[in-house]
């Protein structure tokens, strides 16, 4: 049996390295220095173009590639028999997954193939006695939890709050192919209708506007629009507002909807509970506009106006616009 | 056909998020546990609109027994809650507190689960909002052997197959599973029903059905966690608010971009 720490991807992102990859590698790398074991990266499907050079940065061992033409899609069914084949030929230790909408669901399937423990939203990840102390968020961030597993795991990684860092010093990684036999695997999901939105992503969105209930009526998001048009940024939504249908769920921010990280986050009629946090504390600047000057959003704010949203982002506009 | 629906019973996040915010929450003596009585304990908010998700397939005419079962200490008053919704059967397979990980769960609910005789479909909410982990519906699908279709907004069913539209970060999806499946349900499924008066009053007589662990014949190995956790704390956050004051929202608006402009932020 190996000890060696894997990160796995199979995910292709948008500038040539899989979501949260350098992220994800920094806990690896310093894990895997820790406990004096190989750091191996497993690609699955396509190999995304950054992957050597990002592997070398962060002192991987293996580049361990698998592809097969049943892997085109990266479906679930065959990402998970895929990995699970690799863990049965290299037993790794650990098992390290950027948290991705596709990754929640496929972490704990290879855990549970693979008899291994499982944790998500882990932000910080170390060596125990013989066991693997794991820190992850709970109650949508309020608390941290440690959690402790013996024998193997496989974790999922919220790259968010992580702060990339090369390896001190970085290595040559061997590249190798792994064979796997998925023949016998068929996909059990059809897809009826692709998701549609191929725009610009709030992610990876450098200014966010965001607007909540406090905004009062489904016509103000206009505003929150006008605001962040006028920035070059994107709009951003809290949970009620998106349940109340002032805007589609591609504008949800986060626990269950999307973790920016932007240079600017404006937060206008926010309360700052836990779960909406969780998608913008990772942002550089934090601004809000709430009435209450006692709201959560203040804890975590940069800079505070307590003010009526429904004054202050028109007049932010209009000095955007005028400046 | 039978629905069985997953559901915890979970601290009020609301209120748990007004403590921290209060800085005021308070974790016992074993350094994990959250013990203020004060904080209600009620049923995971997903796993309320998995039922609402089931009660509208039985509403479009679909005839199907729902089952709903919960793990976990004394969950007498979510599953009377279940009932007034209109769960036909309510049951409990009782084991202590915080005593078991995802996979402990999971293996409980699959031996549920075949000891009812299968089921056709199984609605979990997509996550707890206690714990935030979100593994024990892709856990019990595989010990089902049964596909796993996350974060629904609407579920029907067509002959034999579920039709789920999911809430993807790209936008919605559809996607199709033959039964048994399991589905995992978001809060875009909407505001779940709000029993009457009268039913909840009916439901208050009833007892859950209590199932042991013994009787679903499961060894003690079966429930031993993978995961235990050995801390619970409370995040800290800076609290470094600059206030911008002024005269008037544009004196405001003024100021903000005046500092934004030379931190060069914008
Ligand atoms: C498991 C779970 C997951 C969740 N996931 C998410 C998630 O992904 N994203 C999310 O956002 N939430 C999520 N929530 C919900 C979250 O807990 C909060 O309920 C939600 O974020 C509150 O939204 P809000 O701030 O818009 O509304 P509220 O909490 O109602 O706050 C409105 C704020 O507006 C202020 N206000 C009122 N009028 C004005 C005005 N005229 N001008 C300025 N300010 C004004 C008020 O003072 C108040 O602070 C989740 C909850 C749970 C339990």
């Amino acid at each position: 049996m190996s000890n060696s720490l894997v990160f796995c991807s199979f995910d292709a992102g948008r500038d040539g390295l899989p979501a949260g990859a350098e992220e994800v590698l920094t806990l690896a790398r310093k894990l895997a220095t820790a406990r004096g074991v190989d750091l191996d990266w497993l690609v699955i499907g396509a190999q995304p173009s950054g992957v050597e050079a990002a592997a070398a940065k962060h002192g991987v061992a293996h580049i361990d590639h698998i592809d097969d033409p049943k892997l085109a899609e990266l479906e679930p069914d065959v990402v998970v028999a895929a990995v699970q084949q690799y863990c049965g030929q290299q037993s790794p230790a650990l098992l390290l997954i950027s948290q991705t909408f596709d990754s929640r669901l496929v972490a704990p399937r290879i855990a549970a193939r693979v008899g291994a423990g499982v944790v998500m939203n882990a932000i910080d990840v170390a060596s125990g006695d013989g066991e693997v102390k794991v820190t992850a968020t709970a109650y949508g961030g309020d608390t941290r939890v440690e959690y402790d597993v013996a024998g193997p795991v496989v974790i999922g990684v919220v790259s968010d709050p992580l702060l990339p860092e090369a390896a001190a010093s970085p290595s040559a990684p061997e590249a190798r192919s792994i064979a796997v036999d998925l023949a016998g695997v068929d996909e059990r999901i059809r897809t009826v209708q692709k998701a549609s939105s191929d725009g610009p992503r709030l992610e990876e969105a450098q200014i966010v506007v965001a607007g909540g209930r406090g905004l009062q009526d489904a016509e103000n998001y206009q505003l929150v629009e006008d605001l962040a048009a006028a920035l070059g940024g994107m709009a951003g939504a809290s949970r009620p507002i998106v349940d109340d249908g002032w805007t589609d769920s591609s504008h949800q921010v986060g626990l269950t909807g999307k973790i920016t990280r932007p240079v600017l986050y404006v937060a206008a009629g926010i309360s700052g509970a836990s779960q909406h946090m969780v998608g913008c504390a990772a942002a550089k600047t934090l601004v809000a506009i709430n009435t209450d000057g006692d709201a959560a959003i203040f804890k975590y704010a940069q800079y505070g106006i307590v003010g009526d949203c429904l004054e202050v982002l028109p007049a932010l506009t209009k000095a955007v616009k005028g400046g | 056909m039978r629905i069985i629906i997953c559901v915890k019973e979970v601290l009020d996040p609301d209120a748990v998020d007004n403590y921290v915010l209060h800085g005021k929450l308070e974790i016992g003596d074993d350094g994990k546990t959250l013990t203020q009585t004060s904080i209600p304990r009620l049923m995971n908010a997903y796993d309320e609109q998995a039922i609402e998700a089931a009660l509208r397939l039985r509403d479009n005419g679909l005839d199907c027994t729902i089952d709903v079962v919960c793990i976990g200490a004394d969950p007498t008053a979510i599953l009377r809650q279940a009932a007034a919704m209109g769960a036909d059967e309510v049951s409990t397979v009782p084991v202590a507190d915080g005593s078991l990980d995802g996979h402990a769960v999971a293996k409980i609910l699959a031996a549920y689960v075949g000891a009812k005789g299968g089921a056709d479909l199984v609605l979990c909410g997509r996550q707890a909002s206690d714990d935030d982990q979100g593994v024990v519906p892709a856990l019990l699908g595989e010990l089902l052997d049964m596909p796993v279709v996350t974060i629904a907004r609407s579920v029907e069913l067509d002959g034999g197959s579920v039709r789920v539209t999911r809430v993807t970060p790209n936008g919605d999806e559809i996607v199709e599973a033959t039964c048994p499946a399991i589905v995992t349900i978001s809060n875009e499924l909407g505001t779940p029903r709000y029993p009457t008066t009268m039913r909840t009053m009916k439901a208050r007589k009833i007892n859950p059905n209590q199932v042991t662990i013994d009787s679903l014949s499961l060894a003690d190995s079966d429930v031993v966690p993978l995961v235990r956790m050995s801390k619970q704390y409370v995040s800290s956050v800076q609290g470094n608010c600059t206030f911008i004051d002024g005269d008037s929202p544009d004196a405001q608006a003024a100021t903000l971009l005046s500092k934004l402009r030379d931190e060069r932020i914008i």
